[in-house]
């Protein structure tokens, strides 16, 4: 698993790419609490994690998501999970995180 | 060895309601053709339609029969399923069983301990009863259930030889030719899961009412180790991942999702999905079992795990 952050417009983007299983859910998890902080000390309130070349995502990807998004909701900041793959949208329906996350597509960058 | 669940609902037993019965029977009618002997109708329903339209998984709350050992019998836990596995266990008695049974239990909430009440062996005076707990405090629940504001039939009428076992998490026995352990398990008042393996090694998780909580990641290590190749884990699966880390969070329970994770990691063979939420109707039961398997499919890393989904009067052997 890889991950970059950028500054978007009023937003912060973390880019997933790989897979967030049993190696890898924890430099994931420190990965989007970076990305809080960043968030918070430079007024963002929009967080969108890009998971346009995640593979996939175990429960571990998962729960570490839930832990990120009460760190962000406690210091006002929205989270939205962006263009996940067919894989993926599956996982969200299976473990119905597509009821506890907004899902949204972003332009994929040429 | 054989697995034998005799009851496989959490919290509460349930039972199918006379509208419930009609609407499978009205679908089973609609999907039917003739049929000329019970023998091609029987067929149908096993092969044509779904477990939820053709059968159910039952309402009965946790016990589950190892047949394993020497000959005694083992139990997981004594919710509502006990009265019945009580009742077999008389006529298997009556040709010839040894009349021992080694209980363990997962934890003393109600729905792992009302059958205790029901069960007629416990009138037997030439029965053994040994129960196996690792809480200090299991014969004060099990007597407490039956004083005479909860039961009319208080504990010390029960005529069985009746013993309570104190186990240690981390530390290995020998019951009736079975190599039992136990792991501490996070739920209210705690939980506690069991590991069985039988000489020949065949080994059985018995893993319920275990929560493992998104901030407690780290420590899953501790069950990929307890569950580690096991030929059959059963978990407790109650919730989807979503609402056991939102509504339903501390509830002292867990997912679908989690416990197909944590057996991939074991490298367990098969996972029995267990506890099911008692407002689940079979349907829905049914589409968590799908669900399971088309997970497991797509986060596969290494050998397949087999998902079943536990029902009242469901073996498997292994």
């Amino acid at each position: 698993m890889e991950y970059s952050l950028e500054r978007g417009d009023g937003a912060i983007i973390v880019r997933v790419c790989g897979r967030v299983d049993e190696s890898s859910w924890e430099a994931f998890g420190a990965g989007l609490s970076e990305a809080i902080e960043q968030a918070r000390d430079g007024g963002t309130s929009n967080l969108v994690i890009d998971l346009g070349a995640l593979d996939y995502m175990s429960s571990r990807g998962l729960r570490a998501l839930t832990v990120a998004k009460r760190q962000a909701d406690e210091g006002g900041i929205a989270i939205s999970l962006a263009s996940p793959n067919e894989v993926m949208r599956e996982i969200l329906a299976i473990s119905r995180y597509d009821k506890l996350f907004t899902i949204i597509e972003i332009e994929v960058k040429p | 060895m054989l697995v034998r669940f005799w009851g496989t609902r959490g919290s509460l037993p349930v039972a199918p309601t006379a509208g419930t019965i009609r609407q499978k029977i009205v679908a089973a009618l609609l999907s039917a053709r003739t049929f000329t002997n019970a023998s091609e109708a029987g067929d149908f329903v096993d092969r044509e339609l779904g477990f939820a339209a053709g059968a159910t998984y039952g309402g009965a709350t946790p016990c589950v029969e190892l047949e394993a050992g020497d000959g005694a019998y083992i139990l997981c836990d004594m919710g509502s399923g006990l009265r019945a596995f009580g009742l077999d266990s008389m006529r298997r008695n009556g040709e010839g069983h040894r009349k021992t049974y080694n209980f363990f239990l997962s934890h003393l909430h109600w729905d792992h301990i009302m059958g205790f009440p029901f069960f007629v062996p416990a009138f037997d005076p030439t029965a053994t009863i040994r129960i196996h707990a690792a809480h200090p405090d299991a014969e004060t629940a099990l007597r407490r259930q039956q004083e005479e504001i909860s039961f009319p039939v208080p504990f010390d009428w029960l005529r069985a030889n009746i013993e309570f076992v104190q186990l240690n998490p981390g530390e290995s026995y020998e019951i009736d030719g079975v190599r039992v352990e136990t792991a501490r398990q996070q739920h209210s008042h705690v939980s506690y899961g069991y590991r069985f393996t039988d000489v020949d090694g065949r080994t059985v998780i018995y893993s319920t009412d275990s929560e493992h909580k998104p901030d407690n990641m780290e420590d899953e290590a501790t069950f990929i180790q307890f569950f580690h190749e096991a030929d059959l884990v059963i978990c407790d699966t109650m919730y989807s991942l979503a609402d056991s880390v939102s509504m339903k969070e501390d509830w002292g329970h867990s997912s679908n999702l989690v416990a197909i994770d944590l057996c991939h990691e074991a490298k367990a063979k098969c996972l029995a999905l267990f506890h099911h939420e008692p407002t689940y109707e079979d349907e829905d039961i049914q589409r968590m079992h799908e669900e399971s398997i088309r997970y497991e499919e797509l986060t596969r890393n290494g050998p397949p795990l087999t998902v079943i989904c536990a029902y009242d009067g469901l073996e498997v052997r292994l």
